[in-house]
């Protein structure tokens, strides 16, 4: 923005407050054939043109990080059933006092009651003996096999919980690579190259970082020692 | 050429109303209560409303929480939405004021980085990334509304109208915004006050 010096102001204040939607192609276009007009004589205005292009084209550069809205779209729908169930539950329980409002209503509460523990008991019972039977399922899962590959996946990487996101993007943009999915519940991202770059070389990089917890290679055997945080 | 470009223009129109008519179909149907239709809309914004997020706080976790946070609100509030302005600008002002409450928040747990702290003229005036870091630094440094302002103009791309009605706010006060950013990011960017042909050379 060009200032009279000793003013603080623009030169030109009602051209320079046209120029950020001048700059993003938002302005109406009466005023841009205005400031059209003005910038073909205004070398003040044509500078500061030139720096608003460059603060602009330096916001709206891509980014490598690439958000996979999957489990963020999990979480919203549990927190919804969450609030669905507790509803219906405060509905129950506002319904509830009127329902048992004469005795005899309470006694046959109570008989339906006493009938739904014994049943549940039995069930218990039938569960337990169920459950003896069959393998009993892990309860864990592992960042390397499980889940199916993602297209171009080549490393499987997970990131200290404190990485900001800038850091996360320094360390792919290093390692010369990209997100194509992730983070899965576990926290696991799946990294594909962004170049020539010898997966090995890229997987040592991302190990050699303090902010990353774990990297292994999808595409072969491990690859020497995992890192450690 | 010409007939090219007006063609284009007629097709980029044609697909901006198709996507205005379907969000507000969505909207429609979520207000009657269809998750199905939420998920739509989720998936059709997460990925515009999570670039926009990141530029303005650092961690994931708060990118995916003021999202989730926006979109609990359009889920209670569809019912309630007049259709007065475009689904989209409903949708993006949700989560400006979100990020607006969850800044804040974040703020009172942090100290604020000053200017102090950047390195006084260290910067090579001939590199870009260097220069791109000074920008971020003179971001992070502007007062949240005005942050806002510049990135919901720039990064989104949105005219002055829109984000008078997406910041709830005259369009006086986001001019006055817009100035203020512009002006303290020159203040930050001492070394970028050049002349047109450098930025030129800089900016391509």
């Amino acid at each position: 923005m060009k200032i009279v010096p000793g003013t603080g102001s623009p030169v030109h204040p009602d051209i320079s407050a046209l120029i950020p939607w001048y700059v993003n192609g938002r302005i109406g276009e009466r005023e841009r054939r205005r400031v059209d007009a003005h910038l073909a004589q205004c070398a003040h205005c044509r500078d500061e043109l030139t720096r608003e292009q460059w603060v602009y084209r330096s916001m709206t550069a891509e980014t490598a990080v690439e958000y996979m809205p999957a489990v963020s779209l999990n979480r919203l729908q549990a927190r919804l059933d969450g609030i669905e169930t507790g509803e219906a539950a405060d509905a129950a329980a506002a319904a509830k006092p009127r329902r048992l409002s004469m005795p005899w209503q309470g006694l046959m509460a109570a008989s339906v009651a006493v009938i739904a523990v014994a049943l549940s008991f039995l069930a218990g019972d039938r569960w337990l003996q169920n459950r003896a039977r069959a393998a009993a399922p892990p309860d864990y899962h592992t960042v390397t096999i499980s889940e199916p590959r993602a297209p171009g996946e080549a490393i499987r990487a997970v990131f200290s919980p404190t990485i900001t996101l800038s850091e996360l993007q320094s360390i792919l943009d290093e390692a010369q690579l990209r997100i194509v999915s992730g983070p899965t519940e576990a926290g696991v991202y799946s990294l594909a190259a962004k170049s020539r770059r010898p997966v090995s070389s890229s997987l040592a990089l991302l190990r050699s970082h303090a902010q990353v917890r774990f990297a292994e290679s999808t595409t072969s055997a491990p690859i020497g020692p995992l890192a450690t945080p | 050429m010409g007939k090219d470009l007006a063609s284009s223009c007629r097709s980029t129109v044609l697909a901006k109303n198709s996507a205005k008519e379907r969000d507000t179909e969505l909207l429609v149907a979520v207000a009657a209560g269809s998750r199905r239709a939420l998920e739509e809309l989720y998936l059709g914004y997460h990925r515009r409303l999570a670039r926009f997020l990141s530029r303005i706080t650092p961690r994931y976790e708060n990118v995916e929480e003021i999202i989730n946070d926006t979109f609990m609100i359009v889920w209670q509030s569809a019912k309630d939405f007049r259709y007065a302005s475009q689904v989209s600008t409903w949708i993006i002002g949700i989560a400006y004021r979100t990020a607006l409450k969850s800044l804040r928040r974040q703020k009172n747990h942090s100290a604020a980085r000053s200017l102090d702290d950047l390195p006084e003229q260290t910067i090579d005036p001939t590199g870009d990334t260097e220069v791109q870091d000074w920008l971020k630094h003179g971001l992070n440094q502007l007062p949240m509304e005005q942050r806002l302002t510049l990135e919901l103009a720039y990064h989104m791309g949105h005219s002055l109208e829109e984000i008078a009605a997406i910041t709830e706010c005259p369009v006086g006060t986001v001019k006055a915004r817009m100035f203020h950013a512009r002006e303290k990011l020159r203040m930050y960017l001492p070394t970028l006050g050049g002349t047109g042909s450098e930025w030129t050379a800089r900016g391509g």
